[in-house]
């Protein structure tokens, strides 16, 4: 990569890109970006050490404040190398297009759903913990 | 119909190149991973020994008008059909066929698809193509599916698509480029929670991204076939234009030539 280079300027901005398999949804850069990593957020600032980490479901945060964009991340990777964090993301929903009542809609019809074996149970719950970080993401005050 | 082809052609273009930037990154992590010294293995990755369920996949157009597109993926499917029905090794195999002309050439040819897709037209979406993906992983790792070979049309140049027969079950390696990448800056990558977990969640990515490559290659050599025979077929329909309208001027000057004749006859025959 070439902002390898870049690596000792700790002040330099942080470039946050956003790809899902369709497209690239956000080339930015920032001073600071949240990341929901599987087992709970990290917060990532210029300067960060080489990192490749596993996503989970839940809120991509770029900024600080009121300024900042929020996202819905649907799981995949990190790749944080050089003051240049990569997002590759299955899915990422701004948060201005997520709505609450299908969510909630979504999150009932996961609960009554019949689920037999592990298999199925484990989809049920894999669909319930996606529709529930989707609520925690839209439910955010600004 | 050429202008048309082209505007589509241009915006399956777009969106197959907006893709590349994703297959560019996980290639990257893949590189990064194994340059870590991290043993690649995988349950996806590895050849059975006993490969006897085999899936053929055949992505072909809804629509016709597209010259030799459809034609040639379904003679290439058929084939690889009946080598795989030839083939002791396998006691079962399921035929999916994708697009209507496909379904219409096997079922012609005596060979009904098990399982038919028409809902994919020139914008094939991540989440249509991810459902087929979750159900071929979910049928592999139960031990449903051995082995899933894809036809499709190989994106190479504007200028030349192949048909490409590919096996994407078992997946063999990850990315073609992993290995090939010039030795850069070694940087010592931190692993959250550990290389192993992101391994296994890279492996199925990967699959359902080539997969959906696969999709998008089609839907991109399909308007360019549709607008090279849209092309020739403006063309060739100038051509018969031309010369319609060459006969038709010479058959009229013809009997405007003959009626002279005649009259110049009558005042010939009056003197």
């Amino acid at each position: 990569m070439a902002d390898h280079a870049s690596d000792a300027t700790v002040a330099a901005d942080l470039r946050v890109v956003v790809v899902t398999p369709e497209q690239t949804v956000l080339d930015v850069t920032t001073d600071f970006v949240a990341l929901p990593l599987y087992d709970g957020e990290l917060g990532v600032a210029p300067g960060h050490a080489p990192m490749i980490g596993r996503l989970g479901y839940g809120e991509l945060r770029i900024g600080h404040g009121r300024e900042g964009q929020l996202f819905y991340i649907d799981g995949g990777f990190v790749q944080v190398s050089g003051n240049v964090v990569s997002v590759l993301a299955n899915r990422a929903i701004p948060r201005e297009r997520l709505d609450q009542a299908t969510i909630e809609e979504s999150i009932r019809s996961a609960r009554v759903l019949q689920a037999a074996g592990d298999d199925q149970i484990a989809r049920r719950d894999k669909a319930l913990a996606q529709s529930r970080a989707q609520l925690r993401v839209a439910r955010r005050a600004r | 119909m050429e202008l048309i082809a082209t505007a589509r052609f241009k915006k399956a273009m777009d969106r197959a190149s907006a893709a590349t930037a994703y297959t560019e990154r996980i290639t990257q992590l893949v590189a990064d991973l194994t340059r870590s010294g991290l043993e690649v293995s995988h349950p996806l990755l590895e050849a059975r020994e006993e490969a006897s369920k085999a899936t053929l996949l055949v992505l072909t157009a809804n629509r016709g008008l597209c010259g030799g597109f459809n034609g040639n993926l379904i003679r290439a499917g058929v084939q690889r059909w009946r080598e795989l029905g030839q083939d002791d090794r396998i006691t079962e195999r399921r035929l999916e066929v994708a697009g209507k002309r496909g379904i219409a050439g096997f079922k012609f040819r005596g060979d009904a698809p098990d399982v038919a897709y028409t809902h994919f037209e020139d914008k094939p979406t991540y989440d249509e193509v991810e459902l087929i993906a979750n159900r071929y992983l979910e049928e592999y790792q139960s031990g449903r599916l051995d082995r899933l070979d894809v036809v499709y049309m190989k994106f190479i140049s504007i200028a030349k698509q192949q048909v490409a027969i590919e096996t994407l079950l078992p997946l063999g390696s990850l990315g073609d480029a992993a290995e090939a990448d010039s030795p850069q800056v070694q940087t010592q990558y931190e692993f959250l929670p550990s290389p192993k977990s992101i391994l296994e969640e890279v492996v199925p990515s990967s699959f359902k991204v080539r997969l959906f490559k696969c999709f998008l290659d089609s839907a991109v050599s399909e308007q360019i076939a549709r607008m090279v025979a849209m092309k020739s077929a403006t063309e060739n329909a100038g051509e018969l234009i031309k010369q319609l309208s060459m006969e038709y001027n010479r058959a009229r000057q013809g009997r405007i030539t003959s009626e002279l004749m005649d009259v110049i006859g009558g005042v010939e025959a009056l003197k």
